[in-house]
């Protein structure tokens, strides 16, 4: 009998994770893509501070862009529908993002490309393309937070 | 006994800049002008730096140590207030210049959370941002929105002890801090005032320390000129 019990629990435990993967709460939700964004940000803030220095270490500025374009890809994927506003977690997201996901799409899209020439300049070592992929990013950020985040 | 001078024009032309600037500075803020917010928070910040060498280098109404009194004192004030034989002062009475040095305090904090502060994504920040953690940045982001409400509320409160000397003890305070004179019913002290030189010598200061500031702070002439010419964290004008 008990270890039947044992069992059960043992199977109810492991749905339990199964489910949880698949869907997680809205507030799990939110919580990941903040910490995405933290991502981007922490790599954003030690490349411009490498780029205002007399001399950029160029090895912040690949192991940050190379954050950068690991959490840019990761954008796209951070708004389920379900995660808005509308379920009761503080977000700045708007429910634009849901309204006209093609649009937001394209916006993350964007993203993921200027990320990812940011990435190649960085490889490349040129910091004359380091300096024009640079602004694209920030750009890339503006032109989502325009209409898909919450202004404060 | 009659008219006296009572602020000086560089205590007057502060108060007014203030106004204007802080309601620039909620606008631009609210609406995600942020370049224009920082420049103004700028300008904010040289006219806060002004003010304080004024405390000390201004004339007699407008130094620190004219108004600034300690707690016996306010007291003993409110007091005397309450029995209707508060003697006639000639500047800030002991209580409002509480509030001078609150409001004074308050925008500085402010501004220099603004100084180290940064949105999520690092696109924007203050001009001093580098010198603090990306955790830092964040944190004075946010107490950057509660300190703005606790700015309001003393604004509020300001405002409405002004409104309730004009309507209700019939003392208006608006008038002379745009003429610079009051008038008194008996014979007062006439209040001093600071030679030029000192003005010009505190504008030159606090303009070059926001300048300053708002290179970055730099300790080289080589970072100055990088700073300088550093791309900006997003091509674009406005943000947030």
């Amino acid at each position: 009998m008990k270890k039947h019990i044992d069992l059960a629990l043992a199977a109810l435990a492991a749905s339990g994770t199964v489910v949880s993967a698949i869907a997680a709460t809205p507030a799990e939700t939110v919580a990941a893509r903040q910490a995405n964004f933290k991502q981007l940000g922490r790599a954003m803030k030690a490349i411009g501070e490498e780029l205002k220095k007399p001399a950029p270490d160029l090895g912040v500025i690949r192991t940050s862009a190379q954050s950068l374009n690991q959490a840019a890809g990761h954008v796209g994927h951070g708004f389920p529908r379900g995660s808005g506003p509308e379920s009761g977690v503080k977000t700045e997201a708007l429910a634009a993002i849901w309204q006209r996901p093609a649009d937001f799409q394209g916006a993350a899209r964007n993203l993921v490309v200027k990320a990812r020439d940011l990435q190649t300049a960085a490889g490349s070592g040129d910091l004359n393309r380091i300096r024009t992929a640079f602004p694209a990013v920030g750009g890339a950020c503006k032109g989502c937070h325009d209409n898909f985040r919450e202004r404060h | 006994m009659g008219k006296v001078r009572l602020w000086d024009a560089p205590v007057r032309l502060f108060h007014w800049s203030v106004v204007a600037l802080f309601g620039a500075l909620w606008w631009s803020g609210e609406n995600g002008r942020i370049d224009l917010h920082k420049t103004i928070g700028l300008v904010m910040l040289g006219l806060v730096v002004f003010r304080v060498l004024w405390g000390f280098l201004g004339g007699s109404t407008a130094r620190f140590g004219s108004f600034v009194k300690g707690p016996g004192t306010v007291l003993a004030y409110l007091r005397a207030s309450r029995e209707g034989k508060a003697p006639t002062i000639v500047g800030h009475n002991p209580l409002g210049g509480w509030s001078v040095l609150v409001l004074l305090g308050l925008l500085a904090l402010q501004v220099g959370l603004g100084l180290i502060a940064q949105d999520t994504d690092a696109v924007a920040s203050g001009p001093l941002n580098h010198f603090v953690s990306y955790d830092t940045g964040d944190a004075a982001g946010e107490a950057h929105e509660v300190v703005f409400n606790i700015l309001l509320l003393f604004v509020a409160l300001h405002v409405a002890a002004v409104l309730l000397y004009l309507f209700v003890k019939r003392d208006n305070l608006i008038h002379p801090m745009l003429s610079g004179h009051k008038a008194f019913t008996q014979a007062v002290e006439q209040p001093t005032f600071a030679p030029a030189w000192r003005l010009i010598l505190s504008v030159i200061l606090a303009a070059t320390f926001a300048g300053w500031i708002a290179l970055g702070a730099p300790f080289s002439l080589e970072q100055a000129k990088q700073a300088w010419q550093a791309p900006p964290p997003s091509a674009e004008e406005s943000y947030m």
